[in-house]
């Protein structure tokens, strides 16, 4: 079941174990430089706003009604991450584990192939959590992502149009797989003691008209280049529950017809990544030794960057695209203290 | 009886066992109260503070902030102004829902809808 609870999707599997609940939420965050370098990770700036599609049923295309799900507004050009968070289970004295499949268009967003309702093991499809904890972008080499930059659908620069050469879907899609009750139980048996240290960590205007949907539908493009490694499945590919699960479509909207569709405002634009590191606010590497990064796609890879195409099509799509030399970088080792989240504070 | 002074006391305390961000005066200081006003609304001496003081000490203490706003009596002014935009459709369902168990309740919880895709 997914519940839509303060701009986060809820994922949860009572059918499977009671405490089984993920967390997923889209993040506010700088657009790194579409330069050539390797950037840390940017912050957090908060959780874009997320709507069902059916509380705006007269105002967005009959297309986006069909497919059901949510929508969050993204400007032009503007980039985003995605967080990922499982409920700690005290018991069990875990995080309880899912797999989690991400496509940007029905391109997923870590093979490059188009999206299938089926975990694969080779090449990987999917991201574990609780050992994944953000996707920032498509997977393009082992240890570097080419950032989520939302760009028109039908404008040429989604990898959905580069790689299929339609412009149909855009936006998000989503698959979370639980681990088999069975499996989870043998892999994390129930802690018997009665007294247990209390842990310090846990291991989160208003139109009368319709809108016409090649204005609002927003496709992810690939941006600059990040530090980030995608990590292999510590499990089997048989430890997933294949036969319960749950997926959703999230539709992006273009920020600059949210107030048209649902009257509030969207969020103002982020600042450049110039501006933030000027100002000295902390960029972040994050490690995990224990875990195995993926490789890249090859076909991901092979994608035109939004500053590329652009220069190809004779366009500047990203305006501001200066570089920035971050100083001030934080360390997060995996086994994060809770609270202790990639946030901004500009 | 001091419930809601009481719980924010217990659990501000718990806290301090492993962070010491959560003295009194830390704790007020993020919250944006005074510290003498902090002790006396946990000792029940004074009443419980605004909605707002509340949902920051909801964050700070991570508690459901419906949840230690009930304990302090009130409802946030969100929840009011949905049941105020339609009084009698609401009032009827809380009515309804009343003595029914969690699960029961819970399978009136909105769904994401998934469509054809």
């Amino acid at each position: 079941m997914i519940e839509l609870k303060r701009d986060q999707l809820v994922f949860s599997f009572p059918e499977i174990h009671p405490k089984a609940k993920l967390t997923i939420s889209f993040q506010r965050t700088l657009r790194i430089p579409d330069d050539g370098r390797h950037y840390s990770l940017p912050p957090g700036l908060g959780d874009f706003p997320l709507r069902h599609v059916d509380d705006y049923a007269s105002r967005v295309a009959s297309s986006w009604l069909k497919r059901g799900g949510v929508m969050f507004p993204m400007y032009q050009s503007e980039a985003m991450w995605i967080t990922v968070n499982s409920d700690y289970i005290d018991d069990h004295r875990t995080e309880y584990p899912f797999a989690i499949k991400v496509a940007a268009g029905k391109i997923d967003a870590i093979t490059g192939k188009k999206w299938s309702e089926k975990l694969k093991g080779k090449p990987q499809n999917y991201m574990v959590a609780p050992e994944q904890p953000w996707l920032d972008g498509f997977c393009v080499k082992k240890g570097t992502i080419r950032q989520f930059i939302a760009m028109p659908l039908g404008a040429g620069y989604s990898a959905e149009e580069q790689i299929t050469g339609e412009a149909e879907y855009g936006g998000l899609q989503l698959l979370v797989c639980p681990m088999k009750r069975k499996v989870f139980e043998q892999r994390f048996p129930k802690i018997k003691e009665q007294i247990r240290q209390i842990e310090s960590f846990a291991h989160y205007d208003d139109l009368s008209e319709a809108i016409p949907c090649c204005l609002s539908d927003m496709g992810l493009a690939p941006g600059g280049q990040m530090k980030q490694e995608i990590y292999e499945d510590p499990f089997k590919l048989s430890d997933w529950d294949q036969t319960t699960t749950s997926r959703c479509f999230v539709h992006i909207a273009n920020s600059m017809v949210w107030s048209s569709i649902t009257g509030g405002q969207p969020p103002t634009p982020p600042p450049t990544a110039k501006e933030y590191t000027r100002a000295g606010l902390p960029w972040f590497d994050y490690y995990n030794e224990t875990a195995r990064p993926l490789d890249g796609s090859a076909v991901l890879e092979n994608l035109k960057s939004v500053a590329e195409m652009g220069a190809e099509m004779g366009d500047v799509p990203l305006p501001e695209n200066e570089s920035a030399t971050p100083e001030n970088i934080v360390q997060i080792r995996h086994g994060l203290k809770k609270g202790q989240v990639r946030e901004g504070s500009f | 009886m001091n419930g809601f002074g009481d719980y924010i006391r217990k659990q501000r305390e718990t806290k301090r066992e492993q962070d010491r961000k959560f003295s009194v005066r830390q704790l007020a200081a993020r919250v944006g109260v005074q510290p003498s006003y902090l002790s006396k609304v946990e000792r029940g001496l004074e009443p419980p503070p605004s909605e707002k003081v509340i949902i920051r000490l909801a964050e700070e203490l991570d508690e459901d902030p419906d949840v230690l706003l009930a304990m302090a009596g009130k409802v946030s002014t969100e929840l009011m102004h949905v049941i105020l935009s339609r009084p009698k459709l609401f009032a009827e369902l809380i009515r309804q829902l009343k003595d029914q168990p969690d699960h029961a309740v819970l399978r009136v919880v909105r769904e994401v809808r998934d469509g054809d895709w």
